[in-house]
């Protein structure tokens, strides 16, 4: 298995934000995690990329124990991730967002950069290159000399995304990519997440948004942490206790 | 920007080469200490500054100075041995010391991390005070040995600005390479930056290692410059006064603390007539600088820039109307 949660467990002195949570993801699959607000999505995502240790369960990625890893140590293995709310290096601009978050590959050891050997600048040029590939395709390249702080929403937004793709993950893992933009940030970043499939990257998205789901090859619903239903898209949409914890009693439409 | 970067270093060596040139106008060897001192204060506000950017808020820096000044002056003093050894000793002392405070520091922020190192920090100058069997009573240590066997200033004076260049272009070198991105990158968001891969406790504890290592270079200086030491000396006060220097120069600047610490220690000097009030002087300036000039004095030729610029671009949108 490429990437496998089990029985996941992440408790809070006396609150239980996501128990006994399991998941895994194929290569090259792009999974959705959905669920209302305050359901333990963010808590989940943060378990998985280490900003909180979990409680108890068991993370595996790629063949290795990550479980309880610190958060640079799980990005150096290959799990990229965006963040929900203030994604950014406010005070660089785009172009040294991204240039910044190129820290493992390549890797320059403290000698090299601090003595500016020909391989760290080597290391740099490409840094340089690479980060402005990645502003070009996520449409961010004329606005790379703007200071952080001074984007709109939606552009610091796939901003995140690019910092993330910086990390070269085998595993992308987006948090709510959509909140918060208006209709045709949507759409942009819903044909960026296309891309993404069709470039063979693996995703995990959290969102609220049910536009998601057509997007995803499988989709899990977590509700006070834990998890109500997996399937397709399709079968996730019609289950009775989705509709149940998104929009009310079911009878009532 | 290429006419930016020809600017800055060109002003850095007219100022060190007005230096070099400045013992030979026969000043008073009194103007002549007071410039020592003022480059050891450049040490230690830089390297605060350093500290400062990787979003820490050290309050002990004094007693890493101390740390220094006291490790190369004892081992100097019971050792017999040569104060060039000690030195780098001493520093080499404050940077252990700063880098393991560092680890379990490593996750505290803001206020906490203030009031945590502020306490450890008086707490070394109480490890030094108890320590009498080095040091003489109430933490004092006379007849340090000195640097070189002569009385004038002025070859002291060579010596420590030399140290002082060195001292800054390594510093500099710092935060110019990609540890000043990460570090600074830390400071602006932890999550962002360990989510990237960048290890938050390695560069911390790197950083205080390094601003520790250069304030206890600083401190064993000026032990052996001045050949006695008193610990209240690097009190809660002494730390306050980098952060002003720092702050009035403007943190944002690699420049802000030289002109900072520049400026508050020659200033005050000059004008022995407001001796005592010193504190309060600083105080004003400092008040006044927050309220006037939030980037410093460093900032200055910023704010002008900028304000040409806003009245260009002004100039301009009336010409389209």
């Amino acid at each position: 298995m490429f990437f496998e949660l089990k029985g996941l467990t992440k408790q809070f002195g006396g609150l239980l934000a996501v128990s006994n949570f399991d998941l895994y993801i194929n290569q090259k699959e792009i999974v959705g995690l959905i669920g209302p607000n305050g359901s333990g999505k963010t808590t989940l995502f943060n378990t998985i990329s280490g900003v909180y240790t979990p409680t108890k369960g068991k993370v595996t990625f790629d063949g290795k124990d990550v479980t309880g890893l610190k958060p640079h140590r799980i990005a150096e293995l290959g799990i990229g991730r965006t963040f929900q709310l203030n994604p950014l290096f406010n005070d660089f601009t785009v172009l040294q967002n991204v240039t910044a978050s190129f820290q493992i590959h390549p890797k320059s050891s403290l000698f090299d950069t601090y003595f500016n050997t020909p391989r760290y600048r080597h290391n740099e040029k490409y840094i340089l290159e690479q980060s402005e590939e990645i502003l070009r395709s996520v449409g961010l390249y004329h606005v790379k000399d703007t200071l952080a702080k001074n984007l709109p929403h939606g552009y610091q937004k796939m901003l995140g995304v690019a910092r993330a793709l910086a990390t070269k993950p085998k595993l992308l893992m987006l948090d709510e990519p959509l909140g918060g933009m208006n209709p045709e940030e949507i759409d942009f970043t819903l044909k960026e997440i296309q891309k993404t499939r069709e470039n063979g990257m693996t995703v995990l998205i959290v969102e609220h948004n049910m536009q998601v789901l057509s997007y995803c090859d499988r989709v899990y619903v977590i509700n006070f942490g834990q998890k109500i239903c997996e399937g397709l898209p399709k079968t996730v949409r019609d289950d009775p206790q989705v509709c149940l914890a998104y929009f009310g009693r079911e009878n009532v439409a | 920007m290429n006419k930016k970067k020809f600017i800055t270093p060109a002003i850095y060596a007219l100022a060190v080469i007005l230096l070099l040139l400045f013992p030979l106008t026969k000043v008073s060897p009194y103007i002549i200490n007071i410039f020592i001192i003022a480059f050891i204060n450049i040490i230690a506000a830089v390297s605060l500054r350093l500290i400062i950017t990787s979003g820490q808020f050290p309050m002990a820096h004094a007693s890493f100075m101390a740390v220094g000044a006291y490790m190369s002056a004892v081992v100097a003093i019971y050792s017999h041995w040569s104060p060039w050894l000690t030195i780098p000793l001493g520093g080499i002392t404050a940077a252990i010391m700063g880098a393991l405070i560092g680890l379990p520091f490593a996750r505290l922020r803001a206020l906490y991390y203030a009031l945590a190192s502020m306490f450890f920090g008086q707490a070394i100058l109480q490890v030094i005070l108890a320590a009498n069997k080095w040091t003489n009573s109430y933490g004092g240590l006379n007849g340090i040995p000195r640097l070189l066997p002569t009385y004038s200033k002025i070859p002291y004076y060579y010596i420590i600005l030399g140290v002082t260049v060195v001292c800054l272009i390594a510093m500099y070198r710092l935060e110019q390479s990609r540890i000043g991105i990460n570090l600074k990158a830390i400071a602006q968001s932890h999550l962002v930056a360990a989510s990237v891969g960048i290890s938050e406790v390695k560069y911390r504890v790197l950083v205080l290692g390094v601003g520790c290592f250069f304030v206890g270079i600083a401190g064993a200086f000026l032990a052996h410059y001045t050949q006695t030491l008193d610990y209240t000396s690097f009190g809660l006060n002494k730390i306050l006064l980098f952060w002003v220097y720092a702050w009035v120069g403007g943190i944002g600047n690699f420049a802000g603390p030289i002109v900072g610490a520049s400026l508050l220690v020659i200033a005050p000097e000059l004008m022995r007539w407001l001796q005592q009030y010193v504190p309060y002087v600083s105080a004003v300036i400092l008040l006044l600088v927050v309220y006037i000039m939030p980037k410093g004095l460093a900032g200055i030729p910023e704010m002008i820039r900028n304000y040409y610029n806003d009245r260009i671009k002004r100039k301009k949108a009336v010409d389209v109307l």
